[in-house]
């Protein structure tokens, strides 16, 4: 590969969008080419030194202007809804109960993981223990849990570990590991996995957030950030491979 | 599945909607009402989210919002598309006071991407601050990917230009 062809390459290798070929072919490159590992490290000090330019959160006023009408429109909405449900419990009784299986469990756990997501944003209670350290999170969590979270810091590809806390998901306390890219907020609930039942589920998209589900020794892990899905699929491979 | 929340799905996001805000319309006061408009629509096309991720629907909104209010008042020159004339501005135009600012790194950081054309300053906003992929970026946009992709290479090309001489950027944090 030729440094023009590399250069016409470059911002999809450093943004992660190169193919696994493609990206095998630059790295090949670069080993032998210090102007080009160059023109890299620049392109990455430059995103470092962008993503350190002001981040304008919503003003207060703005929020509660949004929600006031939200608020408003939601109880519509409800009212709506609920006439609906009515209507469907006086025409088929309770025969939706019996239609509950492990699928929709499945869906249950998936919706309380993005519950847990949003509820650990909006409350503005992401830690109990904040730091950096996964040597300080770990043993936070000794005797609040009846198991011990493996806590692995991925500050090294550009996912720092920023703290941990104690949660509840399906009814029972999991530990919340809270790692950061950019100005996202991936939280990782982990807990021993009893029955197997949500095994199946992997990579989901729910109301704007990516959800990855795996098991590990007997531990069953769940990811959600609202990370565009390429990038969080790298943090949930590199992971399941620490 | 129960119905999916305005408040639980769209809400969440509001900082990101008011950051892209922020950087395209470069005030604050534009961009408050911008994203509250933004909001109103978003709650009336609620319903043709489905199961889409929710970020980029509402960056895509916003924009739209935006550029919809910059037509109606063309005349407003921070809200022109394409605007070299600022991007061109060399630093010896700059006052003194404001020459003082560019000193601090995040001053000049925030200098560089104001000055940059809106086209550009959207891609590198949405690609490095909020961590969209190009095909989310191509969607909001509504540009094909390779756009995408060249906007966002001249955009860093210009940004290497303006920030590389006053430092080292093999040494940045």
């Amino acid at each position: 590969m030729s440094c023009e062809n590399v250069e016409r390459d470059l911002d999809a290798y450093v943004d992660h969008e190169l193919d696994p070929d493609g990206a095998t072919a630059v790295r090949d490159h670069l080993s032998g080419c210090a102007a080009c590992r160059r023109r890299v490290a620049e392109r990455e000090a430059l995103g470092r030194l962008v993503r350190s330019a002001p981040y304008y959160p919503a003003p207060d006023r703005l929020r509660a202007r949004v929600s006031a009408r939200t608020t408003r429109s939601t109880s519509v909405r409800r009212l709506v809804t609920w006439a609906a449900a009515a209507v469907l419990v006086v025409s088929v009784g309770g025969g939706i109960a019996l239609m509950r299986s492990t699928a929709t469990r499945g869906d249950a756990m998936v919706n309380e993981v993005v519950n847990g997501h949003v509820r650990s944003l909006m409350a503005d209670h992401l830690f109990d223990v904040r730091s950096t350290d996964q040597h300080t999170v770990k043993p936070w969590f000794l005797g609040k849990l009846d198991f011990s979270p493996p806590v692995v810091d991925l500050a090294s590809i550009g996912f720092p570990l920023v703290g941990g806390r104690l949660d509840y998901l399906g009814g029972r306390p999991v530990a919340a590991l809270v790692y950061q890219r950019q100005q996202h907020t991936i939280n990782v609930f982990v807990s021993p996995e009893r029955d197997g039942a949500f095994a199946a589920i992997d990579v989901r998209l729910v109301r704007g957030f990516h959800i990855h589900h795996w098991i590990r020794d007997g531990m069953s892990f769940w990811a959600v950030s609202d990370l565009n899905d390429a990038e969080l699929t790298e943090f949930a491979r590199a992971l399941q491979a620490s | 599945m129960p119905p999916r929340l305005f408040e639980e799905t769209v809400l969440p996001h509001l900082d990101a909607a008011f950051n892209y805000a922020r950087w395209l319309t470069r005030n604050d006061a534009d961009a408050e009402d911008v994203v509250q408009d933004a909001c109103v629509r978003a709650m009336r096309f609620f319903s043709s989210l489905r199961d889409d991720d929710a970020r980029p629907w509402l960056f895509a909104i916003v924009r739209n919002t935006w550029y919809s209010r910059v037509s109606r008042r063309p005349s407003l020159t921070e809200a022109t598309p394409l605007d070299s004339a600022r991007d061109q501005r060399p630093d010896d135009a700059l006052d003194p006071e404001e020459r003082l600012l560019q000193r601090h790194t995040v001053a000049r950081v925030r200098a560089a991407l104001e000055q940059l054309p809106v086209d550009f300053r959207e891609v590198i906003v949405l690609r490095e601050i909020e961590g969209l992929s190009y095909k989310e970026i191509a969607a909001v946009v509504r540009v094909p990917i390779g756009t995408v992709m060249s906007r966002l290479a001249r955009a860093r090309e210009r940004l290497l230009a303006v920030l590389k001489p006053a430092t080292r950027m093999e040494t940045l944090p």
